[in-house]
């Protein structure tokens, strides 16, 4: 039976599926709890040419369920919505209810025909202990801390290097995990979680594998960076969204509050990522994405309400790529001292930057142009880089992390784009070539990049599938 | 992102940027650092979180939820432009939209999910987030609005619902439910399918389990394809995204 003979079969059960104003409807009919469209001979044929426009694709039969005609029925009452919800009344009453009760609910025990997962770290984010020798990475693909002995250099032919230790697990409170920080005194680490979790967790020198964090701190949601003022015992994080700067005491835990927040709307703070400090001269530096929107309450010193309720309506905008810098004790709606602003800075998408206060130039990771720039710490408005990391020779792909190591002249990047942390002299520039790389994957192996995805949608012309992260 | 849709009459693809309160379309084959081609954006917009965003490809409409109302503008829409509908809920009509959305264009209902006030109780949720139900609107709906049905209870199992489809052919929403984003690996999570009829406490007509065989961990997006009878998942714990094979539906 073909699909038009079906049709003619018993036309009143059948619903026309249309995406487009190419098929004439001569009447809709509500009757006898079904849903009746009646077509007009004209456009239901089967045979379809292209048009550049929605149009008829197909004639289904409805599915059985009750309607009760009280499809798009106005609401009958001002009578509060809340009376008519009762879950008892809706589910005495509902006839739909009650089919689907009898039908069941069936649970399927059904694995997927295809999985896109990339099975190797990814490298987010950087930091070097040099008291200790070693390189500590942040892998937000599987949710691990690797801890690496410095001077590793997966050889050409090697499929990848083994850590020293990893930290990894359900346990751990690990996810989503985008900076570190290794405290030079105890070579604790301190681990910031971007989404979900909302927690910075804190290992010991002498814990890996799946174990619970020897001290955890409540974050705000879409915490970025951290950077620790050592000599005052204060902790910096950013906060993405709504942006502002978050600082506590360096030993701070479970609900502890803030000692001072930076926000506002005069703060110039923008989707703020990457955060350093410049203790010789009392600078606070901070990435900026530059998307932002406007807060009613203007700002202030202390932590604002959670959720997007809080933006103005319609406030949104894009600013360009900014390094703002304030006083390093800033605190509710203050202005930037200064900001490095503009096409000549090359700024694109700034992740993480790390400061060289002995050399006064703060680094960073370009994400946008798979590059390092590097800027001196007095730069302002737009102004070149100082000097320029990126080519193909560098192994640079889309960094995120960057950790300038001034005991051993060292410069050491996360590059997200390619399963290895790559490693230069300080003062690298240029298209030059690391002299080590840390690979966790065999060479050329690509790195899938899906982060935090958060939705999918299926590109039917192409067979393709577009997943934002 | 949160929220990312595809409408192959216009070949075009649809996100959302809630920092900058933005629903930006782009260029099908768009690829590296293509700018897009129309960006809604502006004081007129009213938009506050843009966190998703759905499109009607029929009525040629982009549609975006934000708690108290959905906004709905024109397809084609470009710049600081105004919506052409609000619905509008909030403690007047007795819900909130938590994001999740979706359009039938065929069966004109548009299709949130959120949570209702209970007289008595407020905006008394079994999940925190506010997100334990779908509600189904009029699709045209404008100004205060309430909902045509309410699927909602402890039979759905419904707690924190994320991205959001409706399949006109069949009359099914398409759901992921991640639960409780905040625990690393929650219990509870699945996808699952509704009919656009049902109303009340009624679970769902057919899920897959976010745990054992099934793979999936933390389903936070989800999308159809017809063609191959597959709904298309992507994992926000595993970092993936999975494909199952559900002729059920389609």
């Amino acid at each position: 039976m073909t699909q038009t003979d079906r049709r003619r079969s018993n036309p009143s059960r059948w619903l026309m599926v249309c995406l487009g104003g190419v098929v004439i409807l001569s009447s809709v009919l509500l009757a006898n709890g079904g849903l009746r469209f009646d077509l007009s001979s004209e456009g239901t044929d089967t045979g379809r040419k292209p048009t550049g426009y929605p149009q008829l694709v197909s004639v289904e039969p409805l599915p059985e369920v009750a309607m009760g005609g009280e499809l798009c029925a106005p609401a009958p009452s001002p009578v509060r919505l809340a009376a008519a919800l009762r879950q008892e009344r809706l589910t005495a009453q509902s006839p739909s209810a009650a089919v689907a009760d009898r039908r069941g609910s069936g649970a399927l025990n059904r694995p997927p025909v295809r999985v896109i997962r990339d099975p190797y770290p990814t490298y987010s984010a950087v930091a070097v202990d040099p008291k200790n020798n070693e390189i500590v990475l942040q892998d937000e693909n599987l949710f691990q801390l690797m801890v690496y002995d410095r001077l590793t250099n997966t050889p050409a032919t090697a499929r990848l290097s083994e850590p020293k230790r990893i930290i990894s697990g359900h346990d751990t409170k690990v996810e989503f995990n985008c900076a570190i920080y290794i405290d030079p005194k105890t070579g604790d680490l301190y681990s910031v979680n971007n989404d979900t979790l909302d927690t910075m967790t804190v290992f010991s020198r002498n814990q890996r594998n799946n174990a619970h964090p020897a001290r955890e701190l409540s974050t705000p949601h879409r915490t970025y960076g951290i950077a620790v003022d050592e000599a005052r015992e204060e902790m910096f994080l950013t906060v993405q969204d709504p942006p502002m700067v978050v600082v506590y005491n360096k030993y701070a835990k479970g609900q502890d509050k803030p000692l001072r927040v930076l926000r506002g709307n005069g703060t110039g703070l923008e989707d703020p990522h990457g955060i350093g400090l410049d203790t010789k001269n009392g600078w606070m530096f901070v990435a900026n994405y530059g998307n932002v929107a406007a807060h009613p309450d203007g700002g202030g010193n202390s932590l604002p309400g959670r959720g997007y309720g809080e933006m103005l309506p319609g406030s949104g905008r894009y600013e360009p790529p900014s390094i703002t810098v304030y006083p390093i004790q800033a605190s509710g709606d203050t202005r930037p001292l200064r900001v490095i602003e503009g096409a000549d800075t090359q700024l694109n998408w700034p992740a993480h930057i790390s400061l060289d206060e002995e050399h006064g130039e703060v680094y960073v990771a370009n994400d946008g142009t798979d590059a390092i720039l590097v800027f001196r710490v007095t730069d302002s408005g737009n102004v070149a880089p100082a000097r320029v990391l990126k080519g193909p020779k560098t192994q640079i792909q889309n960094p995120t992390g960057v950790y300038v190591d001034t005991v051993n002249n060292e410069l050491v990047v996360a590059n997200m784009g390619n399963h290895r942390a790559t490693v230069y002299p300080r003062t690298a520039q240029g298209d030059t070539p690391p002299i080590r790389t840390i690979r966790t994957a065999a060479d050329g192996t690509p790195a899938l990049q899906i982060g935090n995805p958060g939705a999918v949608a299926y590109d039917s012309k192409r067979d393709e599938l577009l997943v934002p992260n | 992102m949160h929220d990312i849709r595809y409408n192959e009459a216009r070949d075009e693809f649809y996100v959302n940027n809630p920092f900058a309160q933005a629903v930006l379309t782009f260029r099908g084959g768009a690829d590296g650092q293509e700018a897009p081609i129309r960006v809604i954006q502006g004081p007129k917009t009213k938009l506050i979180s843009a966190d998703t965003v759905e499109i009607d490809t029929t009525n040629n409409e982009i549609v975006v939820p934000q708690g108290d109302e959905v906004l709905v503008f024109p397809m084609m829409a470009n710049g600081d432009v105004a919506p052409i509908r609000i619905v509008r809920g909030g403690a007047k009509m007795g819900w909130k939209s938590g994001g999740g959305v979706a359009v039938d264009p065929v069966h004109n209902l548009l299709v949130t999910d959120g949570t209702v006030e209970v007289e008595g109780e407020g905006w008394r949720t079994s999940y925190r987030g506010g997100r334990d139900s779908i509600l189904v609107f009029d699709r045209t709906a404008n100004g205060e609005v309430k909902p045509l049905r309410v699927i909602r209870g402890p039979k759905t199992g419904i707690q924190g619902i994320r991205q959001m489809q409706v399949l006109p052919k069949g009359g099914w929403i398409v759901i992921t439910q991640i639960t409780d984003g905040g625990i690393a690996e929650p219990e509870g999570t699945f996808v699952g399918v509704w009919s656009i009829n049902d109303n009340g406490d009624v679970p769902p007509r057919w899920k897959i389990d976010g745990k054992g065989n099934n793979v999936m961990k933390k389903p936070r997006g989800v999308a159809l394809d017809a063609k191959h009878k597959e709904v298309i998942v992507s994992d926000m714990r595993l970092n993936a995204v999975l494909t199952f094979y559900f002729p059920e539906i389609f």
